[in-house]
């Protein structure tokens, strides 16, 4: 059976830029996507296409066994959450939700019924009368919703729908979204840069970049099994070391040596032969950090280093570690085992270990990758 | 993707016809029948002669121009800088005021603005009376005689039209100034400046574009004045306009107040084209 | 930090400028004296006598007659203007926009004599018709900017959410755009309403016999004498426009929350 929602070689250029280059899509009935990437990686496009308000250049939009590609945006069963909301500023908050009803004539009290049991849904009884500018982001936010999901749609798109908000209400909002969608079950497809939101909400992830898919998949395996060195990066903290397959240890490990790092041993799932170039990456959280030089089984790595900066975070603490030309980023969650020990300080001398596992080996990135690799870290 | 370009361009010509042919009928073809009576003759009779000819530009030279020209020249100039000079002050302050003082400012300073032009222009008549209140005043105060006369001057001309121009000035320079981070100028007091040495060097700088607007919204209107002049000035304070009027409706020489026009509008346009080039010049650098 | 005086003293020096003409007129306008000069007690007989001149009440027909129907006409193609401005960035809207803006800049009287010239050259009758093609060839460049200014601080994504939920062009050309475009179409066609009421230099000049207008008649009657009418005149003029510019306050606040 096909897919209920389907992206089929889709291209879209905007003069010379290629915002959008041959994607295609698959996504279930029911499920929570998510469409990741920085600004300008053609996510927005993507849901603008499938919205009905930009055309692709080549390749077609399907929606449930339809080719809805050409259709106008007001004749797809499709509604959209707008970055800003997009309220109508002169109707209130009953108009707004009564909008798309009114619209397609349907039968005033059949609306009044509709809009009345929508407010009630979202809380906003006490504010059904006032004005978009007279309520609050989080309440815009939900009027917002209602006025798309009013229309019983059966794609709910959501264009950045939590930026406008601050960081508190975001987190609420973001709790109220996945309950909505539990309670209505459609297909919801979600854009955004915030990888934090769309790996709390999602079933499945696709990560953008330049107009492409760059890997697709469940947020466990973009985190853990990044396909490149981009979603790496941009997915989580990561360190990123240069490195070169020096002996094949067995089938599952191999040696690596780093210039101005000592040798690691690293997990090869990907079969790499000797003097095969690779990246290690491995993940701030996933290192373990000491004063005293710990007993360990085999397949760990273990180094020593100096700590150049210690950052307490509250609920875990960042450190900045030298291991010789490298600078290791580590974070610890706090336990009453490290309470009970002398905190590591500043100019330490430590041990950090890993277990070979932890280490994922990707292909050496593209030079036009490393600007994005070198954000800073949230 | 062709039919799409089509249908695009019939909906811009649409939306585009109706001002575009309304201006080119009543605005563009009128203006360019005055650009051209310029070259044509005067027949005794009142009308338009046949055949072109140089001479009705040539007589812009008659001695009793020159006068007219320079007189209109200077009071423009001069009604521009008295607007400034009062209106930089007043724009500083109206963006300063609190909110509340701000609006009550801004919508007194706005009255006027939209107030009868003639009914403005008739108050100060009736003001500068020789049995008005001014004079009256200022024979009290020893500063004029019973013989002074206020109106019918070229410095009646020039109060009255500070007077109506004021609030084009005020407005935009109040807008600019209303944009303009103010902690600038506590950063350069900070840094040691003296107030005025910050409000010449920070303020007037930043304030740039709305001192532009402002010159050119006082300036284009007095090079154009008529009625001022004809209400408030005597003969000796004419200014291009009167003379254009007076050849058209008292001399009927129809070919000169054409050439009078048209030069009148490319003194005009000059500062608009010099602020404008120089405008796009500086962002193409 | 100590701020320099000059500014608010400047401010009000200024407002008391602008105000103590018009206040005097406005007590003249009740002084029973036909000279300014002296005051010889409260009247209204300015006011009364104001009702009795047919010819004020003729030209105030005729000026609303014209001001109407150039407001209502400006408006129009002035908004359209504006949209096509707006919408489309194209040399035809270069031209466009410049030939909107040329008429705010060239001087009245070149529009007045040129008017004249054009309207005598193809026969047309001076009169209320030519006073009313006249306005509204200056009105319609301040209704474009005054609404193409609103365009571009309009929210475009609210048209798409209007498409979004089902709405057609015709719909949320209605139901949304023009609705929220009202007060900027209003006060665009407020302004013309006033600047054509206001207008005496252009009408001066294509004006006909039996086509008075206000403005043409205060300007006979200042320099002809009756100064106490037009006090009395004025002030009534003044109230009018209190009550404009309160309104246009009113319009553009609501906007701005």
């Amino acid at each position: 059976m096909a897919d209920f929602l389907q992206f089929n070689e889709v291209t879209k250029h905007y003069g010379s830029l290629t915002a959008v280059n041959g994607v295609s899509l698959n996504i279930k009935r029911g499920e929570f996507f998510s469409l990741l990437g920085p600004s300008g990686c053609g996510k927005t496009t993507l849901l603008r296409m499938l919205a009905g308000f930009e055309r692709p250049d080549k390749g077609r939009v399907m929606l449930d066994g339809e080719d809805i590609t050409e259709r106008p945006p007001n004749k797809r069963k499709v509604n959209t959450i707008f970055q800003n909301y997009a309220l109508f500023p002169h109707l209130t908050v009953r108009d707004n939700i009564a909008f798309g009803l009114r619209v397609a004539h349907v039968a005033e009290a059949t609306i009044k019924q509709q809009v009345d049991e929508m407010i009630d849904l979202i809380q906003l009884g006490a504010h059904a009368h006032k004005k978009p500018h007279q309520i609050s982001g989080g309440q815009k936010q939900r009027v917002a919703i209602a006025r798309a999901l009013i229309n019983k749609p059966e794609v709910l798109l959501l264009d950045e729908p939590l930026a406008a908000l601050d960081l508190k209400l975001r987190q609420r909002m973001l709790l109220e979204l996945d309950q909505i969608h539990d309670q209505v079950g459609i297909t919801f497809l979600y854009v955004t840069h915030d990888q934090g939101e769309a790996m709390s909400l999602s079933d499945r992830i696709a990560v953008m970049h330049e107009g492409r898919i760059e890997q697709l998949g469940t947020p466990a395996e973009i985190y853990e099994t990044p396909h490149s060195s981009f979603v790496a990066a941009f997915i989580g903290d990561t360190n990123f070391f240069d490195g070169r397959v020096e002996t094949v240890v067995d089938k599952d490990y191999c040696q690596l040596r780093i210039d101005g790092f000592p040798s690691v041993i690293c997990y090869n799932d990907k079969r790499k032969q000797p003097q095969d170039l690779v990246h290690l990456s491995v993940r701030p959280e996933k290192f373990r950090l000491s004063l005293e030089q710990p007993s360990l089984p085999p397949q760990h790595n273990l180094v020593e280093g100096t700590v150049q900066e210690v950052v307490y975070l509250g609920s875990q603490t960042k450190y900045l570690v030298n291991v010789q030309d490298y600078s290791l980023a580590i974070t610890q969650q706090h336990s009453r085992f490290l309470l009970d020990q002398r905190p590591i300080k500043w100019e330490d001398r430590v041990w950090v270990w890993w277990h070979a596992d932890d280490g994922y080996m990707l292909d050496r990135y593209r030079e036009q990758d490393e600007a994005l690799l070198e954000m800073p870290a949230h | 993707m062709v039919r799409r370009i089509a249908q695009k361009l019939k909906v811009e010509w649409l939306l585009t016809m109706p001002s575009l042919v309304w201006l080119t009928l009543l605005f563009v073809i009128p203006t360019t029948l005055v650009f051209a009576i310029a070259f044509k003759p005067a027949d005794p009779w009142g009308g338009i002669g046949a055949g072109w000819t140089l001479d009705t530009i040539r007589s812009l030279g008659n001695p009793n121009y020159p006068a007219i020209i320079w007189r209109t020249l200077w009071i423009s100039f001069v009604t521009t800088a008295c607007c400034l000079v009062l209106a930089i002050p007043c724009g500083y302050y109206i963006a300063r005021a609190q909110q509340r003082w701000r609006r009550l400012l801004l919508l007194l300073t706005v009255i006027p603005f939209w107030t009868s032009f003639l009914i403005r222009i008739f108050a100060w008549k009736v003001l500068l009376h020789p049995d008005g209140h001014v004079k009256r005043g200022l024979v009290a105060l020893g500063l004029a005689d019973e013989s002074t006369m206020l109106l019918y001057r070229s410095e009646a001309v020039l109060l009255v039209m500070v007077y109506t121009l004021l609030p084009f000035a005020i407005l935009p320079i109040y807008a600019a100034a209303e944009k303009f981070d103010f902690k600038l100028l506590e950063a350069a007091r900070d840094l040691g400046a003296t107030p005025w040495r910050a409000f010449r060097q920070i303020f007037l700088p930043g304030i740039r574009r709305g001192l532009l607007t402002a010159v050119l919204m006082v300036l284009i209107p007095s090079l154009g004045m008529y009625i001022i002049p004809d209400i408030v000035g005597g003969p000796r304070s004419e200014m291009i306009a009167n003379k254009i009027a007076q050849r058209t409706f008292v001399d009927r020489n129809v070919p000169h107040a054409s050439a009078l026009s048209a030069a009148l509008t490319l003194a005009v346009m000059a500062p608009m084209l010099v602020v404008l080039l120089g405008r796009r010049k500086r962002e193409v650098s | 930090m100590k701020r320099s005086r000059i500014p608010v003293l400047t401010t009000w020096a200024v407002l008391i400028f602008f105000y103590l003409p018009i206040f005097v007129l406005i007590i003249h306008s009740f002084n029973a004296s036909r000279f300014s000069g002296a005051w010889e007690g409260f009247s209204l007989r300015w006011y009364i006598r104001l009702f009795s001149e047919r010819d004020i009440w003729l030209a105030l027909k005729n000026t609303l007659i014209v001001a109407t129907a150039t407001t209502v006409l400006s408006m129009v193609l002035g908004t359209i203007a504006a949209f096509a401005l707006h919408r489309f960035n194209s040399r035809l809207q270069k031209v466009h926009y410049t030939l909107i803006y040329t008429p705010l800049v060239v001087p009245d009287i070149l529009m007045g004599i040129s008017l004249l010239l054009f309207f005598v050259a193809i026969g047309l009758q001076l009169g209320l018709l030519t006073i009313f093609l006249a306005h509204t060839s200056f009105c319609v460049s301040y209704v474009a900017l005054v609404v193409l200014a609103r365009l571009q601080d309009f929210d475009f994504a609210i048209i798409e959410a209007a498409q979004d939920l089902g709405a057609n062009w015709w719909t949320t050309t209605w139901r949304v755009l023009l609705p929220l475009l009202a007060p900027g179409i209003a006060a665009g066609g407020l302004l013309a309403f006033t600047l054509s009421i206001d207008d005496f230099v252009i009408t001066f000049f294509v004006t006909g016999p039996g086509a008075t207008t206000l403005p043409i008649q205060i300007y006979s009657m200042i320099k002809h004498g009756a100064p106490p009418l037009i006090n009395a005149l004025s002030t009534l003029l003044l109230i009018v426009t209190f009550v404009i510019v309160w309104t246009i306050q009113h319009l553009t606040q609501e906007e701005h929350v």
